[in-house]
């Protein structure tokens, strides 16, 4: 282990005690306290993987799973197996941090009314997969109950309008990027978790995403594909949230600071601070 | 390496000395070794023996350390996970035709209940172990002792820095959700409002710990954490050779009776 | 034997604006050196500088030469810095290393960076705790200290370190006026010893009065005045460059405009 934390620099290993803490509390706050249906303890993960790179997004995120498992007073649950999908939402963070989609992309004009298409067609293009994904919607294999669909319709309007207008309120192009990013990041931790939950827990995590896992059991759906389709219903939802918290935490940290980390070059912009 | 473990003389005795009593003066790591074990084995050999016999030895170290009343809490902690899956699987088993009975939509099968018990104990045996760990090690302790063993200081200060912020941190949250309480938010009541809720909570907590990485980065800097050296250990905890040779055991046979399992040799297990 | 600015010119990474320009500055062992200056003036910048943090750690452009009892600073590695000058910041809570159960453990931190052995570590931890008169704290734990305390055991632990110079930014901004108190004995206690140098940075101009020899004032990245301090805490233009004369020294001119005769002693 002691290779891997000494390629960090004292920056980045300070970042990441404070990313696994913020994991840990505001995804334990938000489940167990809030009681609320969505997950949103991969804000320090995301933020990591973005300004230290893959290497260190993985560890972090892994190490806030296994950690939150053995917590005293809050641990338990089923959250340390998942610690593999963690692990790879953390490195695609690290990807995206290496592409630049978290900088911040002043635009007017043609440039943002395109920025604020392309984000509203991407969740649109994602809400029809799951509308019409032929594994939900064939009457022989069974599918979403009703309430479901409409769910899918009511959050892909929300989302739309949310993300068209955080790109024009704010200027800036890179929202449709951020929500490209955090949607891509929910689907592939929705097919990395669909085998931990089938195969270790039954299908399902004791929260109340449960209830999508039960409707489509009810509908045919063997244990893995339940748990799949929960997965590729609430993941994407929780990942592109969680994408434009952390761009919002980047945007108002001051830009000398966020140059300091190893990434932090490819998310700031201007050089005049 | 000392058999019995201790603090040197010449270092304060409040600086404290390894734990006592049956299974707590266990070695850190043979204690982390034997949870890691556990939990590979209960989730990782199918059927009911993985989970059965991992449970049994589970409670037994338990009980041996006398922290069995203090399992209880870990125990109810299951109840949400537990229900959902015994519901979950009794009455909506995938392709299960075997009925226990009929009535209205309600058809529960014998399948769907010999999944759902499996994945309990495993939920459970799994739970335990992590609270008995928990309960008799100390992370400092383990940390130290990982750390003499030649973990480096850098995973050395993550681990124990992250385990020491983590309450802090959830404290800061209680006060500032009892503060929002006190302003009449509201923390309990409908979905909208306690999305709203969670904004001053959650902005607070990360803009502060935010700024906090840069001075924490300069300070450990100015602390000589850079350095090369080894650092010198303070606290040592006892070892002994069958605590070695247990060690070995487990780190060998883990992942056999795993490998075994997996490619179906445990068949004739129940 | 002293700690050296020569003509230093300091660039943040990515930024083109000279935060500190030209600037010439000794600090002796034995003498506390205050810094005034309005927010923004670039007083923290000019700790990170003398400690050697910038550019060694935060990145950034150095012109100039920093250097310590006559070893430049460039090229150093951060632990050799932290050996030659200790640095403490305003916030006493992110200076701790959080890793510890007691005071005494988070004082032998330091030190065991440094990889000494045992005997040394004991032996700096218990100088330290003494020189700052803070023994009684040792088997407290760190996180349940009063601001003025977790301070003080955040100097104790880089004096841990032996350094011949510190340099403090602020070190009494987030504290009380009773941890200010305690704060401000324990820099007294230190100078009294003659081993050490001090450069403080604080915009407390009447606890400077009390412990600092000189006083250096920065305006914009420049030093615009540098010399005894109750001569630059005097000065008439101390406002003007956005610094609070001591109370002292607004009471006299106050007495001098209503024309009132103040004892010497308060003069």
């Amino acid at each position: 282990m002691d290779w891997l934390s000494r390629q960090f620099s004292t920056r980045v290993l300070s970042l990441m005690v404070v990313a696994i803490a913020i994991n840990i509390v505001i995804g334990y706050t938000v489940q167990t306290v809030l009681k609320l249906p969505i997950y949103l303890d991969s804000i320090g993960t995301i933020l990591v993987g973005v300004l230290a790179g893959p290497i260190a997004g993985l560890v972090t995120g892994a190490a806030s799973n296994l950690i939150w498992q053995y917590a005293p007073g809050i641990g338990g649950g089923t959250i340390g197996p998942f610690a593999i999908t963690a692990a790879v939402i953390g490195v695609l963070a690290g990807i995206w941090g290496y592409l630049g989609v978290y900088r911040s992309r002043p635009a007017t004009g043609a440039r943002l009314w395109a920025a604020a298409i392309i984000g509203v067609v991407v969740i649109l293009f994602l809400a029809s997969r799951i509308y019409n994904n032929p594994a939900y919607t064939d009457p022989n294999v069974g599918g979403y109950p009703a309430w479901v669909f409409t769910a899918i319709v009511v959050i892909a309007i929300v989302a739309s309008v949310s993300v068209a207008g955080f790109i024009l309120v704010r200027r800036d192009a890179a929202g449709a990027w951020v929500a490209v990013a955090g949607a891509l990041t929910g689907i592939v931790a929705a097919i990395v978790s669909a085998p931990i939950a089938a195969y270790v827990f039954g299908g399902v995590t004791g929260s109340g995403t449960d209830v999508i896992v039960a409707a489509l059991r009810q509908g045919g759906q063997d244990v893995y594909n339940a748990s799949l389709g929960q997965g590729l219903f609430s993941d994407p939802i929780d990942k592109t949230i969680t994408s434009f918290v952390v761009f919002i935490v980047l945007t108002s940290l001051s830009p000398r600071v966020v140059a300091r980390f190893p990434l932090g070059e490819r998310i700031v912009t201007d050089s005049e601070g | 390496m000392s058999e019995t473990g201790g603090v040197p003389e010449i270092v304060p005795e409040f600086v404290l000395p390894p734990p006592t009593g049956a299974y707590r003066r266990l070695n850190p790591t043979t204690k982390l070794l034997i949870a890691l074990a556990e939990a590979l084995i209960a989730f990782g050999v199918r059927g009911w023996s993985g989970p059965v016999v991992v449970l049994a030895i589970v409670l037994a170290s338990g009980a041996r350390a006398g922290v069995g009343a203090r399992l209880v809490p870990f125990l109810l902690a299951t109840i949400p996970l537990v229900a959902s899956i015994l519901l979950v699987n009794t009455f909506l088993y995938p392709g299960a035709t075997d009925r226990i009975f009929v009535l209205g939509p309600l058809a529960p099968t014998w399948t769907g209940l010999v999944f759902a018990g499996q994945a309990t104990l495993r939920v459970i045996a799994f739970a335990m172990s992590a609270a008995v760990l928990g309960l008799t090690t100390g992370p400092d302790e383990l940390v130290a002792d990982l750390e003499r063993r030649g973990m480096g200081r850098r995973t050395a200060f993550v681990l124990s820095a992250t385990v020491r912020s983590v309450p802090r941190v959830l404290e800061r949250v209680r006060e500032i959700t009892e503060a929002q309480r006190a302003r009449g938010l509201d923390t309990e009541g409908r979905i909208w409002r306690r999305v709203r809720g969670l904004v001053p909570l959650a902005g607070p907590l990360l803009f502060g710990a935010l700024t906090d990485v840069e001075e924490q980065t300069m300070a450990l800097e100015a602390r000589g954490f850079s350095a090369p050296a080894r650092r010198a250990v303070i606290r040592t905890f006892p070892d002994s050779t069958p605590q070695r040779a247990l060690r070995l055991l487990l780190a060998a046979g883990t992942p056999l009776v795993l490998l075994v399992s997996v490619i179906g040799m445990l068949g004739f297990l129940p | 034997m002293s700690l050296s600015l020569r003509s230093v010119t300091y660039r943040y990474a990515g930024s083109s604006r000279r935060v500190l320009r030209s600037l010439d500055l000794n600090i002796e062992r034995g003498e506390v050196l205050g810094v005034v200056g309005a927010n923004d003036a670039g007083k923290s910048t000019l700790c990170l500088v003398a400690a050697g943090l910038a550019p060694t750690t935060i990145g950034g452009r150095l012109d100039g030469e920093v250097a310590i009892d006559g070893a430049p600073s460039a090229g150093a590695r951060p632990h050799e810095l932290a050996q030659r000058c200790g640095v403490l910041f305003q916030n006493p809570v992110t200076q701790l290393s959080g890793t510890t159960a007691t005071v005494w453990e988070e004082i032998a931190f330091g030190p065991r960076n440094l990889g000494l052995a045992l005997e040394a570590i004991v032996e700096r931890v218990a100088w330290a705790l003494s020189l700052l008169d803070i023994d009684v704290l040792a088997p407290r734990d760190p996180a349940r200290l009063s601001g003025g305390q977790a301070q003080l055991v955040a100097l104790a632990s880089v004096l841990a370190l032996r350094p011949a110079y510190l340099v403090l930014d602020e070190p009494t901004s987030q504290l009380d006026p009773q941890g200010t108190q305690l704060a401000g004995e324990a820099f007294a206690r230190l100078t009294r010893s003659g081993e050490v140098g001090i450069l403080l940075v604080e915009h407390k101009t009447d606890l400077l009065e009390r412990l600092a020899n000189r006083v250096a004032v920065l305006a914009e990245g420049e030093l615009v005045a540098v010399g005894p301090a109750a001569g630059v805490l005097a000065d008439e233009r101390l406002e003007a460059w956005g610094v609070d004369p001591p109370a002292r020294v607004r009471l006299a001119r106050a007495a001098e405009r209503a024309g009132v005769q103040l004892p010497v002693s308060a003069a």
